[in-house]
């Protein structure tokens, strides 16, 4: 468990900015300081070390290309950072994997904490989504999890739980309308 | 900002897009979006901060030692900062200002890597039991000695050094390349010219490492031979050796 808030977003961007700037010793810190969360993100995503390191070293050569383009008013930096370790992993899942995910082998869900909530350490924003998760149906939370943690497609998805392409779809839009509804509830017009 | 019910299967598909279930096409139409079209982007930055959360629950692991190298090599960024940026846990292998300590200046055969080792503290040299390493001293055509390899086996990496700092024109880089016996160059990677450099190496590369196989250097453009080929000059070369670690367990 990591929450995000131990990363200190202003130092982050700071680092940000100064790599943008051509800072090759800044981007050294920034390695040090989040490689172990996105390589764990790489790892768990694509199931496979050689290809998680691949991942990672697209992660950081892209973060280094593409750090000017990060603006903190916008997104925070950890957010920033783990967006594009998941495109990056999501991208690889879609080149390369497509046929083995549908794999039997593969169906079993992975969810690597299936009870967050019991730990102290999470952030509030973690809080506060862990309790709109928690008003979905047991099915559809399961679904938005393995979704998540996976990468995988409806399709995939469909095919691991076992239920129709249509039911799929149909649990993991209801639940991110009502995970919308929960999280955005008081912004309502005047 | 609430969103309307009117866009709400453009907002939806941004949901999808961050959750991670879209295939590759419906999600590059949502990246082509996201640049072109400002709300777009607010749209999908929105539902990031909404579901990243989630990415909290998976646990940080920490990537192998050469991963950094293999990044600042494919940005081109000079190796010595590594003597700045290596931290303890990345372990004696991987401490690149350690190694080019041992080869500058030296210009000893790069077995004598593998034997410095062994002089220094217990806790630093702690290669796994009957650990295999080969060695190759790369030679340049002038009969210096021009880079030292060493190779571990085990772990599949491998450290290239100097012997003193290399001077190629402005333009170009050294590629180092492995030439088993009778069969074409493959390319190992690209080395720094002033500087250590680790190399993760490929399982099927390691499998051709032996002492019928040998190691050569290559002067080529920025980012590696172009065509999978040496394409520039030969400047070194040299035989594989074993080297293995003996009693530093």
């Amino acid at each position: 468990m990591t929450a995000l808030a131990q990363f200190d977003p202003d130092a982050l961007v700071e680092l940000m900015r100064a790599c943008a700037g051509g800072d090759q010793a800044a981007f050294a810190t920034l390695y040090r300081r989040t490689s172990d969360k996105l390589f764990g993100i790489c790892v768990h995503m694509l199931r496979e070390r050689g290809e998680a390191e691949d991942a990672l070293q697209d992660v950081y050569t892209n973060v280094w290309r593409r750090a000017g383009s990060f603006d903190p008013a916008r997104a925070n930096a950890m957010t920033w950072l783990i967006t594009l370790a998941r495109n990056q992993c999501i991208d690889r899942l879609r080149r390369h994997h497509e046929e083995q995910l549908d794999d039997s082998a593969a169906q079993r869900i992975i969810d690597p904490d299936p009870d967050p909530a019991a730990h102290s350490e999470i952030s509030e924003q973690r809080q506060r989504l862990e309790r709109c998760l928690a008003t979905l149906a047991g099915q559809q939370r399961e679904a938005v999890r393995a979704a998540f943690f996976t990468g995988a497609t409806y399709n995939q998805l469909a095919n691991r739980l076992d239920v129709p392409l249509a039911t799929m779809k149909s649990w993991i839009r209801r639940s991110l309308i009502r995970l919308r509804e929960c999280l955005e509830p008081t912004e309502t017009q005047p | 900002m609430n969103t309307p019910l009117d866009d709400e299967p453009e907002d939806l598909r941004y949901a999808e897009y961050v959750l991670g279930v879209l295939d590759a096409d419906a999600r590059a139409a949502v990246e082509r979006e996201i640049a072109s079209d400002p709300l777009a982007a607010a749209k999908v930055a929105r539902w990031q901060q909404h579901l990243l959360p989630l990415a909290e629950d998976i646990p940080a692991t920490a990537p192998p030692a050469h991963a950094w190298a293999r990044i600042e090599s494919a940005l081109g960024m000079q190796t010595a900062r590594h003597e700045s940026t290596q931290s303890a846990r990345t372990g004696w292998w991987s401490n690149l200002a350690l190694w080019r300590g041992f080869a500058f200046g030296a210009v000893a055969v790069a077995a004598a890597c593998i034997i410095a080792l062994l002089v220094l503290p217990r806790a630093m040299v702690t290669p796994a039991p009957g650990a295999a390493y080969m060695a190759s001293t790369i030679t340049q055509t002038d009969g210096q000695v021009g880079w030292t390899a060493t190779m571990d086996l085990q772990h599949a990496r491998m450290v290239v050094v100097p012997a003193k700092p290399q001077t190629l024109p402005a333009d170009r880089v050294p590629e180092l390349w492995l030439i088993p016996a009778g069969k074409k160059p493959i390319a190992v990677g690209m080395i720094a010219a002033n500087g250590a450099t680790a190399i993760a190496l490929d399982k099927a590369l390691v499998a051709q490492l032996g002492p019928t196989a040998a190691l050569a250097v290559s002067v080529e453009p920025p980012g590696g031979s172009p065509t999978g080929q040496p394409t520039g000059p030969v400047i070194a070369k040299g035989a594989i050796g074993a080297a293995a670690v003996h009693g530093a367990g």
